[in-house]
Protein backbone atom coordinates (compact mmCIF):
# COMPACT_ATOMS: atom_id res chain seq x y z
CA UNK A 1 0.00 0.00 0.00
CA UNK A 2 2.60 2.39 1.02
CA UNK A 3 4.48 1.24 -1.97
CA UNK A 4 1.55 1.70 -4.52
CA UNK A 5 1.06 5.40 -2.62
CA UNK A 6 4.64 6.27 -3.66
CA UNK A 7 4.52 5.39 -7.51
CA UNK A 8 1.70 7.14 -7.88
CA UNK A 9 2.93 10.60 -6.18
CA UNK A 10 6.19 10.01 -8.35
CA UNK A 11 3.81 9.44 -11.67
CA UNK A 12 1.66 12.53 -10.34
CA UNK A 13 4.36 14.87 -9.77
CA UNK A 14 6.65 13.13 -13.17
CA UNK A 15 3.47 14.27 -15.16
CA UNK A 16 3.21 17.51 -13.54
CA UNK A 17 6.81 18.82 -14.38
CA UNK A 18 5.84 17.31 -18.08
CA UNK A 19 3.07 19.15 -18.78
CA UNK A 20 4.61 22.45 -16.84
CA UNK A 21 7.85 21.70 -18.87
CA UNK A 22 5.36 21.70 -22.18
CA UNK A 23 3.95 24.78 -21.07
CA UNK A 24 6.72 27.24 -20.88
CA UNK A 25 8.36 25.70 -24.40
CA UNK A 26 5.30 26.19 -25.77
CA UNK A 27 5.14 29.93 -24.05
CA UNK A 28 8.68 30.31 -24.98
CA UNK A 29 8.02 29.34 -28.62
CA UNK A 30 4.81 31.38 -28.83
CA UNK A 31 7.06 34.47 -27.56
CA UNK A 32 9.65 33.98 -29.96
CA UNK A 33 7.21 33.40 -33.01
CA UNK A 34 5.75 36.97 -31.22
CA UNK A 35 9.04 39.33 -31.72
CA UNK A 36 9.98 37.59 -34.96
CA UNK A 37 6.62 39.10 -35.87
CA UNK A 38 7.32 42.46 -34.65
CA UNK A 39 10.88 41.84 -35.87
CA UNK A 40 9.59 41.74 -39.56
CA UNK A 41 7.10 44.31 -38.66
CA UNK A 42 10.17 46.79 -37.73
CA UNK A 43 12.10 45.51 -40.58
CA UNK A 44 9.21 47.14 -43.45
CA UNK A 45 8.76 50.15 -41.49
CA UNK A 46 12.63 50.89 -41.79
CA UNK A 47 15.58 52.02 -43.81
CA UNK A 48 18.80 51.39 -44.73
CA UNK A 49 21.23 48.39 -43.37
CA UNK A 50 20.04 46.73 -39.98
CA UNK A 51 23.92 46.48 -39.48
CA UNK A 52 24.46 50.16 -39.65
CA UNK A 53 27.09 51.30 -37.28
CA UNK A 54 23.90 53.89 -36.24
CA UNK A 55 20.49 53.14 -35.74
CA UNK A 56 18.03 56.31 -35.24
CA UNK A 57 14.18 54.97 -34.30
CA UNK A 58 11.97 57.91 -34.97
CA UNK A 59 8.32 58.37 -33.07
CA UNK A 60 5.99 60.11 -35.39
CA UNK A 61 2.74 61.14 -36.30
CA UNK A 62 1.83 61.82 -39.51
CA UNK A 63 -1.00 64.55 -38.64
CA UNK A 64 1.84 66.39 -36.53
CA UNK A 65 3.35 69.47 -38.43
CA UNK A 66 6.32 69.57 -36.34
CA UNK A 67 7.07 65.74 -37.70
CA UNK A 68 6.07 67.31 -41.28
CA UNK A 69 8.99 69.57 -40.76
CA UNK A 70 11.13 66.92 -39.27
CA UNK A 71 10.66 64.89 -42.34
CA UNK A 72 11.34 67.41 -44.58
CA UNK A 73 14.03 69.01 -43.43
CA UNK A 74 15.94 66.54 -41.91
CA UNK A 75 15.10 63.39 -42.53
CA UNK A 76 14.70 63.24 -46.37
CA UNK A 77 18.32 64.52 -46.75
CA UNK A 78 19.59 62.02 -44.18
CA UNK A 79 17.89 59.00 -46.15
CA UNK A 80 19.16 60.33 -49.41
CA UNK A 81 22.72 60.47 -47.70
CA UNK A 82 23.42 58.68 -44.26
CA UNK A 83 21.20 55.91 -44.97
CA UNK A 84 21.64 55.64 -48.94
CA UNK A 85 25.49 55.00 -47.44
CA UNK A 86 24.36 52.45 -44.65
CA UNK A 87 25.97 54.55 -42.03
CA UNK A 88 22.29 54.50 -40.71
CA UNK A 89 19.98 52.38 -39.90
CA UNK A 90 16.00 54.39 -39.84
CA UNK A 91 13.09 53.02 -37.96
CA UNK A 92 9.78 54.31 -38.09
CA UNK A 93 7.47 53.95 -35.17
CA UNK A 94 4.01 55.67 -35.03
CA UNK A 95 2.56 57.48 -32.44
CA UNK A 96 -0.86 58.59 -33.40
CA UNK A 97 -1.79 61.60 -30.85
CA UNK A 98 -5.19 61.06 -29.99
CA UNK A 99 -5.58 64.58 -30.09
CA UNK A 100 -5.05 64.44 -34.25
CA UNK A 101 -8.15 63.21 -35.45
CA UNK A 102 -6.76 61.35 -38.70
CA UNK A 103 -3.31 60.59 -37.91
CA UNK A 104 -4.38 56.89 -36.53
CA UNK A 105 -5.98 56.43 -40.14
CA UNK A 106 -2.53 57.92 -41.89
CA UNK A 107 -0.88 54.98 -40.06
CA UNK A 108 -3.00 52.29 -41.09
CA UNK A 109 -2.56 53.51 -44.74
CA UNK A 110 1.10 53.28 -44.02
CA UNK A 111 1.07 49.89 -42.31
CA UNK A 112 -1.06 48.24 -45.19
CA UNK A 113 1.75 50.07 -47.81
CA UNK A 114 4.66 48.67 -45.31
CA UNK A 115 3.07 45.08 -45.33
CA UNK A 116 3.89 45.30 -49.53
CA UNK A 117 6.96 46.99 -49.29
CA UNK A 118 5.93 50.32 -50.00
CA UNK A 119 6.79 52.14 -46.93
CA UNK A 120 8.80 55.03 -48.10
CA UNK A 121 6.65 56.11 -51.09
CA UNK A 122 3.59 56.00 -49.01
CA UNK A 123 5.24 58.03 -45.94
CA UNK A 124 6.52 60.49 -48.35
CA UNK A 125 3.56 61.15 -49.91
CA UNK A 126 1.64 61.52 -46.77
CA UNK A 127 4.18 63.87 -45.12
CA UNK A 128 4.45 65.75 -48.61
CA UNK A 129 0.52 66.29 -48.80
CA UNK A 130 0.49 66.54 -45.12
CA UNK A 131 -1.10 70.30 -45.86
CA UNK A 132 -3.73 68.43 -48.18
CA UNK A 133 -5.28 66.11 -46.27
CA UNK A 134 -4.49 66.60 -42.63
CA UNK A 135 -7.17 68.66 -40.17
CA UNK A 136 -4.96 71.58 -39.87
CA UNK A 137 -4.63 72.13 -44.02
CA UNK A 138 -6.08 74.54 -45.85
CA UNK A 139 -7.56 72.49 -48.49
CA UNK A 140 -10.89 71.25 -48.70
CA UNK A 141 -10.11 67.28 -49.02
CA UNK A 142 -9.47 66.95 -45.08
CA UNK A 143 -9.49 63.46 -44.24
CA UNK A 144 -9.49 62.18 -47.40
CA UNK A 145 -5.85 60.01 -47.39
CA UNK A 146 -6.77 57.43 -49.80
CA UNK A 147 -6.08 59.56 -53.23
CA UNK A 148 -2.53 60.59 -51.96
CA UNK A 149 -1.56 56.71 -51.17
CA UNK A 150 -3.11 55.62 -54.28
CA UNK A 151 -0.90 58.15 -56.86
CA UNK A 152 2.24 56.81 -54.32
CA UNK A 153 1.52 53.28 -55.98
CA UNK A 154 0.95 51.43 -59.01
CA UNK A 155 -2.77 50.23 -59.73
CA UNK A 156 -2.05 46.73 -58.63
CA UNK A 157 0.00 47.69 -55.32
CA UNK A 158 -3.08 50.11 -54.12
CA UNK A 159 -5.14 47.01 -55.04
CA UNK A 160 -3.69 45.10 -52.43
CA UNK A 161 -3.03 47.84 -49.80
CA UNK A 162 -7.02 48.32 -50.51
CA UNK A 163 -7.43 44.75 -49.50
CA UNK A 164 -5.21 44.95 -46.64
CA UNK A 165 -7.08 47.93 -45.45
CA UNK A 166 -10.32 46.18 -45.42
CA UNK A 167 -11.90 46.74 -42.07
CA UNK A 168 -9.83 49.63 -41.08
CA UNK A 169 -12.28 52.14 -42.65
CA UNK A 170 -12.76 54.47 -39.27
CA UNK A 171 -11.07 57.63 -38.05
CA UNK A 172 -10.86 55.80 -34.31
CA UNK A 173 -7.79 56.18 -32.35
CA UNK A 174 -8.98 52.90 -30.67
CA UNK A 175 -7.49 49.19 -32.11
CA UNK A 176 -9.99 48.28 -34.46
CA UNK A 177 -10.21 44.46 -34.04
CA UNK A 178 -11.13 43.41 -37.58
CA UNK A 179 -8.37 45.44 -39.08
CA UNK A 180 -4.95 43.75 -40.09
CA UNK A 181 -2.31 46.52 -39.69
CA UNK A 182 -3.32 47.75 -36.25
CA UNK A 183 -1.61 45.49 -34.14
CA UNK A 184 1.61 46.67 -35.73
CA UNK A 185 0.40 50.55 -34.85
CA UNK A 186 -0.37 49.79 -31.16
CA UNK A 187 2.62 47.47 -30.60
CA UNK A 188 4.51 50.98 -31.69
CA UNK A 189 2.84 53.42 -28.94
CA UNK A 190 3.34 50.13 -26.81
CA UNK A 191 6.93 50.71 -26.90
CA UNK A 192 6.53 54.46 -27.30
CA UNK A 193 4.68 54.51 -23.61
CA UNK A 194 7.48 52.46 -22.00
CA UNK A 195 10.08 55.19 -23.04
CA UNK A 196 7.89 57.56 -22.82
CA UNK A 197 7.55 59.16 -25.49
CA UNK A 198 5.39 62.51 -24.14
CA UNK A 199 5.34 64.28 -27.65
CA UNK A 200 6.10 63.82 -31.14
CA UNK A 201 8.42 63.66 -33.10
CA UNK A 202 10.75 61.71 -30.44
CA UNK A 203 14.24 60.45 -31.49
CA UNK A 204 15.95 57.98 -29.96
CA UNK A 205 19.79 57.05 -31.39
CA UNK A 206 21.96 54.30 -30.57
CA UNK A 207 25.52 53.68 -31.46
CA UNK A 208 28.22 50.98 -30.61
CA UNK A 209 25.50 49.33 -28.51
CA UNK A 210 25.65 52.43 -26.44
CA UNK A 211 21.89 54.20 -26.21
CA UNK A 212 21.92 58.19 -26.29
CA UNK A 213 18.53 59.57 -24.03
CA UNK A 214 15.74 60.42 -26.49
CA UNK A 215 15.48 63.82 -27.97
CA UNK A 216 11.99 66.16 -29.00
CA UNK A 217 11.11 68.73 -31.52
CA UNK A 218 12.98 69.43 -34.46
CA UNK A 219 16.63 68.99 -35.15
CA UNK A 220 18.39 70.46 -38.29
CA UNK A 221 20.07 67.99 -40.72
CA UNK A 222 23.26 69.88 -40.25
CA UNK A 223 23.35 69.85 -36.82
CA UNK A 224 22.10 65.74 -36.57
CA UNK A 225 24.90 65.18 -39.29
CA UNK A 226 27.62 66.45 -36.79
CA UNK A 227 26.57 64.20 -33.84
CA UNK A 228 26.58 61.15 -36.34
CA UNK A 229 30.04 62.06 -37.86
CA UNK A 230 31.03 62.35 -34.06
CA UNK A 231 29.26 59.22 -33.51
CA UNK A 232 30.83 57.18 -36.61
CA UNK A 233 34.65 58.61 -36.04
CA UNK A 234 34.59 56.79 -32.75
CA UNK A 235 34.99 53.40 -32.87
CA UNK B 1 30.44 101.69 13.44
CA UNK B 2 29.77 98.28 14.41
CA UNK B 3 27.55 96.42 11.51
CA UNK B 4 24.30 96.09 12.71
CA UNK B 5 22.73 92.31 13.26
CA UNK B 6 20.20 93.30 10.19
CA UNK B 7 23.41 94.21 8.12
CA UNK B 8 25.14 90.37 9.31
CA UNK B 9 21.65 88.41 8.31
CA UNK B 10 21.88 90.63 5.58
CA UNK B 11 25.41 88.96 4.84
CA UNK B 12 24.26 85.55 5.37
CA UNK B 13 21.97 85.50 3.35
CA UNK B 14 23.54 86.98 0.20
CA UNK B 15 25.96 84.22 0.94
CA UNK B 16 23.29 81.16 0.87
CA UNK B 17 21.47 83.09 -2.63
CA UNK B 18 25.39 82.57 -3.72
CA UNK B 19 25.79 79.16 -3.15
CA UNK B 20 22.50 78.19 -4.45
CA UNK B 21 23.24 79.96 -7.58
CA UNK B 22 26.53 77.65 -7.53
CA UNK B 23 25.41 75.19 -6.98
CA UNK B 24 22.24 75.55 -9.51
CA UNK B 25 25.39 76.39 -12.40
CA UNK B 26 27.35 73.64 -11.61
CA UNK B 27 24.55 70.88 -12.15
CA UNK B 28 24.25 72.62 -15.33
CA UNK B 29 27.32 72.42 -16.61
CA UNK B 30 27.40 68.99 -15.28
CA UNK B 31 24.34 68.08 -17.24
CA UNK B 32 25.69 68.97 -19.96
CA UNK B 33 29.33 67.75 -20.12
CA UNK B 34 28.91 64.50 -18.46
CA UNK B 35 28.57 61.57 -21.11
CA UNK B 36 25.08 61.53 -21.97
CA UNK B 37 24.97 57.61 -22.59
CA UNK B 38 25.72 57.19 -18.79
CA UNK B 39 23.34 57.10 -16.15
CA UNK B 40 23.09 60.12 -14.17
CA UNK B 41 25.62 60.46 -11.37
CA UNK B 42 26.87 57.20 -11.78
CA UNK B 43 30.81 56.44 -11.99
CA UNK B 44 30.29 56.14 -15.80
CA UNK B 45 28.90 59.62 -16.10
CA UNK B 46 31.77 60.58 -14.71
CA UNK B 47 34.47 59.47 -16.49
CA UNK B 48 34.72 62.81 -18.78
CA UNK B 49 37.20 62.25 -21.70
CA UNK B 50 37.69 64.39 -24.63
CA UNK B 51 36.06 61.90 -26.98
CA UNK B 52 33.01 61.79 -24.55
CA UNK B 53 32.89 65.74 -23.59
CA UNK B 54 32.44 66.17 -27.71
CA UNK B 55 29.67 64.29 -27.97
CA UNK B 56 28.34 65.27 -25.19
CA UNK B 57 28.47 68.89 -26.18
CA UNK B 58 27.34 68.15 -29.73
CA UNK B 59 24.10 66.59 -28.52
CA UNK B 60 23.87 69.51 -26.23
CA UNK B 61 23.86 71.32 -29.99
CA UNK B 62 20.56 68.89 -30.85
CA UNK B 63 18.41 70.48 -27.95
CA UNK B 64 19.56 74.28 -28.75
CA UNK B 65 18.92 73.42 -32.24
CA UNK B 66 14.96 72.26 -31.10
CA UNK B 67 14.40 76.00 -29.76
CA UNK B 68 14.41 76.40 -33.49
CA UNK B 69 16.06 80.22 -32.26
CA UNK B 70 19.28 80.21 -33.59
CA UNK B 71 20.46 79.48 -37.55
CA UNK B 72 22.45 75.92 -37.51
CA UNK B 73 25.52 78.15 -38.14
CA UNK B 74 25.62 79.66 -34.63
CA UNK B 75 23.99 76.76 -33.15
CA UNK B 76 27.04 74.47 -32.74
CA UNK B 77 29.25 77.39 -30.59
CA UNK B 78 26.50 78.34 -28.49
CA UNK B 79 26.51 74.51 -27.36
CA UNK B 80 29.92 74.60 -27.02
CA UNK B 81 30.51 77.68 -25.16
CA UNK B 82 27.77 77.51 -22.90
CA UNK B 83 28.62 74.83 -20.42
CA UNK B 84 31.70 76.23 -19.81
CA UNK B 85 30.50 79.48 -19.19
CA UNK B 86 28.10 77.99 -16.72
CA UNK B 87 31.12 76.15 -15.25
CA UNK B 88 32.98 79.15 -14.79
CA UNK B 89 30.22 81.44 -13.18
CA UNK B 90 29.55 78.10 -10.79
CA UNK B 91 32.93 78.08 -9.75
CA UNK B 92 33.28 81.88 -9.33
CA UNK B 93 30.19 82.29 -7.18
CA UNK B 94 31.19 79.34 -5.08
CA UNK B 95 34.81 81.38 -4.01
CA UNK B 96 32.61 84.94 -4.33
CA UNK B 97 35.80 86.15 -6.56
CA UNK B 98 34.54 89.81 -8.35
CA UNK B 99 30.64 88.95 -6.58
CA UNK B 100 29.11 92.29 -8.52
CA UNK B 101 29.85 91.51 -11.88
CA UNK B 102 29.58 87.36 -11.83
CA UNK B 103 26.27 87.79 -9.93
CA UNK B 104 25.49 90.54 -12.77
CA UNK B 105 26.20 88.32 -15.60
CA UNK B 106 24.64 85.35 -13.62
CA UNK B 107 21.34 87.04 -13.46
CA UNK B 108 21.29 88.33 -17.10
CA UNK B 109 22.09 84.38 -18.18
CA UNK B 110 19.20 83.38 -16.48
CA UNK B 111 17.21 86.15 -18.24
CA UNK B 112 17.96 85.45 -21.50
CA UNK B 113 17.50 81.66 -20.57
CA UNK B 114 13.89 82.50 -18.55
CA UNK B 115 13.24 84.76 -21.92
CA UNK B 116 13.81 81.59 -24.40
CA UNK B 117 11.54 79.28 -21.97
CA UNK B 118 8.57 81.50 -22.05
CA UNK B 119 9.41 81.75 -25.71
CA UNK B 120 9.00 78.35 -26.55
CA UNK B 121 5.72 77.89 -23.83
CA UNK B 122 3.75 80.11 -25.94
CA UNK B 123 4.70 78.49 -29.16
CA UNK B 124 4.13 75.73 -27.73
CA UNK B 125 7.05 73.94 -28.67
CA UNK B 126 7.11 70.21 -27.42
CA UNK B 127 10.94 70.12 -26.88
CA UNK B 128 13.29 68.90 -23.98
CA UNK B 129 14.63 71.53 -22.21
CA UNK B 130 18.25 70.57 -22.14
CA UNK B 131 19.01 72.69 -19.19
CA UNK B 132 20.29 70.61 -16.75
CA UNK B 133 20.79 67.70 -19.21
CA UNK B 134 18.93 65.34 -21.55
CA UNK B 135 15.16 63.90 -20.69
CA UNK B 136 13.77 66.80 -19.39
CA UNK B 137 10.46 68.10 -21.43
CA UNK B 138 10.07 71.98 -21.42
CA UNK B 139 6.67 72.36 -19.29
CA UNK B 140 4.44 75.19 -17.20
CA UNK B 141 7.02 73.44 -14.09
CA UNK B 142 10.21 74.71 -16.50
CA UNK B 143 8.67 78.46 -16.44
CA UNK B 144 8.24 78.23 -12.63
CA UNK B 145 11.81 77.02 -11.98
CA UNK B 146 13.57 79.22 -14.55
CA UNK B 147 11.38 82.11 -13.24
CA UNK B 148 12.39 81.39 -9.48
CA UNK B 149 16.13 81.03 -10.71
CA UNK B 150 15.79 84.36 -12.37
CA UNK B 151 14.67 85.86 -9.49
CA UNK B 152 17.44 84.79 -7.15
CA UNK B 153 19.97 86.05 -9.59
CA UNK B 154 18.27 89.36 -9.12
CA UNK B 155 17.99 88.98 -5.59
CA UNK B 156 21.96 87.86 -5.14
CA UNK B 157 23.32 90.72 -7.52
CA UNK B 158 21.15 93.67 -5.60
CA UNK B 159 22.77 91.64 -2.45
CA UNK B 160 25.96 92.03 -3.67
CA UNK B 161 25.64 95.78 -4.74
CA UNK B 162 24.49 96.82 -1.46
CA UNK B 163 26.78 94.53 0.72
CA UNK B 164 29.49 96.99 -0.67
CA UNK B 165 27.80 100.06 -1.10
CA UNK B 166 27.74 99.28 2.78
CA UNK B 167 30.97 97.78 3.40
CA UNK B 168 32.40 100.99 1.86
CA UNK B 169 30.11 103.24 4.17
CA UNK B 170 30.99 101.45 7.15
CA UNK B 171 35.04 101.68 6.74
CA UNK B 172 34.52 105.17 5.90
CA UNK B 173 32.52 105.85 9.31
CA UNK B 174 35.28 104.01 11.21
CA UNK B 175 37.94 106.28 12.74
CA UNK B 176 40.97 105.68 12.13
CA UNK B 177 42.75 104.07 15.08
CA UNK B 178 46.08 105.68 14.48
CA UNK B 179 44.81 109.10 13.73
CA UNK B 180 42.51 108.93 17.07
CA UNK B 181 45.08 108.00 19.47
Amino acid sequence: MKRNSLWTLAIFCGAALLLSGLGLSRSATAQDARSAEWGRLEAEKSLGNPNAPIKMIVYSDYECPVCGNLYEQTLRPLIDDYVASGKVYLVHRDFPLPGHLYSRQAARWVNAAARIGKFEAVERALFENQGAWSEFGTAGTKGNIEPFVQAALTPSEFKRVQRLMQGCDSNTHQEIKGCAVDAGIQHDIAEGELLPVRATPTILISAHGQQYPPTTGVISWPILRQFFDQLLSQK
Amino acid sequence: MTPSPRWNAGRVLLLIGRLALAVVFLLAAYGKLRPQNAIPWSLASLKITPASLGLSMTFFAMQVDSYQLLPPRAVSPFAHALPWMELALGILLLTGLALRYVSLASALLLALFYAVVIRSYALHLSINCGCFGPNETLDGWTLVRDGCLFALGVAVTIGAFMIRRRSRFVTAATPDPDRAA
